[in-house]
């Protein structure tokens, strides 16, 4: 690359203005650096980094509380790719689908292995069939059961089905039809449960081996032609919510082998239904060890907003069920999520930014560039 | 030489005398007001991108009508009507058209479906989004409508989907969007 002089004199000014100041003669030489060298991340990472799916595309792991605001690594992603991180062991799952000639060729499902210290993928699970859904990456596609030891892949042919997998061992135990249900979430000490078409929830309990032991059906309870429940939850007090198209929330126990449906209740007045405020974005709530649940919410919303960026989140007591709080956002947020500890920043996507909020005080602390982010945001936090 | 030289002053001499200056500017004035308005018509719009006043130094590909008034819109911006619920990348863009793939793809024939309102006819129309498979995706023409979108526990009705089945690959390229009718209430 050739260097015009008319950006070469500044950088020369300025290295002769600096040399001077300082009073250095630089009489010896930079040293030689090290070839081959390959940074390294600790085994367990501190909970404020956080790993950002884009949409299925690429995946990266980002310093979001502090300054500095580093791209820490980056994890191969082709298809719908989706990520599970393990706090049992220092390991991260990736799954994801290629094609042996790019667009096309054989099709291989698999899940790759990596450990967390190197990144180095260091085993893989190929998932049989060519079956995993490809979907934009979000909630619910894949799913850890048995305490991190099985993963649980949604199916999409368009039948539904999942693969069990074990994790510890590597190896593919079995698939489980779930016609007419769609995403999987982990129920009980060694199951799943999945939203069904008819508007209740199947919850699936697994043996030791992955087969099927038991299966249990709630009530129906999602009203899909009025008001559908989102599909993006969020886990408070071991409950899982999911806030409705309209504005509704629908607390789901899931800590037993069977799903236990809970009374819901409204995120909005009829002050906000004048102002038809609804729960709109991407990856739409979050939650805290302080049982507070974060709902982004949009003003003026009607058919065909669910997925628009919102501009506030409101903040919602889940024990008397009471609004605590509302935090406007500086741009208009898709995504949200928390990161754990005692004082929870809470992330949104707004754009190609990723913004970084007090989660007490709602203040902008940082706001970290998304480059090419087409789409929509996954946001992983850690434990 | 000397007499074609003849011969076109002549001309030029007799049209002269025969034609005003003002004349003159008011059928010029005719042919600029003709010119301004062609790119309204709908036929013009059809014919091609020199024909619809684009910015031929606008760096993207000129507007892309249909040439049917009662079909409006530029086929390769989101807010065509038929789009209402599209969410990925408009075939327009990358070699095909609005009903058509392009070319080294295939068409997914298991699609998802939404209903879209004719800004012109007023009618409700049912739209299929169907994929087209196996070639290369990088995000030019990125829409996302949500028009009757619903959580992907009503597949057919989601957009998140990619509706790449029953082809050789299940690989994302684009979206084409086909009239399959209209509304059944709206008939």
């Amino acid at each position: 690359m050739r260097t015009s002089i008319l950006r070469a004199t500044p950088m020369a000014i300025g290295a002769w203005f600096a040399a001077s100041a300082c009073g250095a003669d630089f009489s010896t030489p930079l040293q030689p650096d090290r070839v081959q060298k390959v940074e390294t991340l600790p085994a367990k990472y501190p909970t404020t980094w956080a790993w950002l799916n884009y949409a299925g595309d690429r995946i990266e792991l980002r310093n979001v509380g502090s300054d500095s605001r580093e791209v820490k690594a980056q994890l191969q992603a082709r298809d719908s790719a989706t990520l599970l991180v393990a706090d049992k062991r220092p390991e991260v799952y990736v799954a994801d689908t290629v094609w042996s000639r790019g667009t096309r060729g054989t099709r291989t499902d698999f899940i790759t292995i990596y450990d967390t210290h190197t990144l180095n993928p260091i085993g893989e699970i190929v998932l049989p069939g060519g079956k995993r859904g490809l979907i934009t990456a979000q909630e619910g596609m894949v799913t850890f059961t048995d305490d991190q030891r099985m993963a649980v892949v949604f199916n999409f042919t368009p039948a539904s089905s999942v693969t069990i997998v074990d994790l510890i061992n590597r190896k593919v135990l079995g698939d489980v039809e779930i016609p007419g249900c769609s995403l999987v979430y982990p129920t009980g000490a060694r199951g799943f449960s999945t939203l069904c078409s008819s508007g209740n929830l199947l919850s699936v309990q697994l043996d030791a081996k992955g087969a099927v032991a038991g299966r249990s059906e709630t009530k129906a309870f999602n009203p899909l032609d009025t008001d559908p429940l989102f599909t993006a939850s969020t886990l408070v007090g071991g409950v899982r919510y999911f806030p409705s198209l309209h504005g509704r929330v629908q607390p789901v126990d899931m800590r037993g082998d069977e799903a236990k449906v809970l009374a819901d209740w409204s995120l909005v007045t009829a002050a906000d239904l004048e102002g038809q405020w609804r729960p709109s974005g991407w990856q739409i709530v979050a939650g805290d060890e302080q049982k507070l649940l974060y709902v982004l919410m949009q003003q003026g919303a009607h058919e065909g907003t669910h997925k628009d960026p919102a501009n506030e989140v409101w903040v919602f007591n889940t024990v008397n069920k009471t609004r605590v709080k509302r935090l406007r956002l500086v741009r208009p947020g898709s995504s949200i999520s928390l990161t754990h500890g005692a004082e929870p920043l809470l992330l949104v996507q707004a754009g190609e930014r990723l913004d970084v909020y007090d989660s007490r005080e709602g203040a902008l602390i940082r706001s970290m560039d998304l480059p090419g982010l087409h789409t929509r945001l996954q946001i992983e936090p850690l434990r | 030489m000397a007499q074609f030289d003849l011969l076109t002053e002549k001309m030029l001499r007799g049209f002269a005398s025969r034609t005003s200056r003002r004349n003159v500017f008011s059928v010029l004035g005719g042919f600029l007001a003709g010119a301004a308005a062609l790119p309204l018509l709908p036929v013009a719009r059809a014919e091609g991108p020199e024909a619809n006043g684009s910015d031929p130094n606008s760096g993207v590909p000129a507007p892309r009508y249909s040439g049917n008034p009662q079909d409006p819109g530029d086929a390769t911006k989101c807010d065509y009507w038929r789009y209402c619920a599209i969410d990925g990348s408009l075939c327009s863009c990358y070699g095909g058209t609005v009903t058509s793939c392009p070319p080294g793809t295939e068409m997914s024939p298991i699609t998802w479906i939404g209903t879209c309102s004719n800004p012109v006819d007023k009618r409700n129309y049912i739209i299929s989004y169907n994929d087209c498979c196996g070639g290369v995706p990088w995000g030019r023409c990125a829409c996302q409508n949500n028009q009757g979108d619903r959580p992907l526990v009503r597949p057919s009705n989601n957009n998140e989907i990619t509706w790449c089945f029953g082809t050789k690959s299940q690989s994302y390229t684009c979206t084409v969007s086909l009239i399959l009718g209209v509304a059944i209430d709206q008939k």
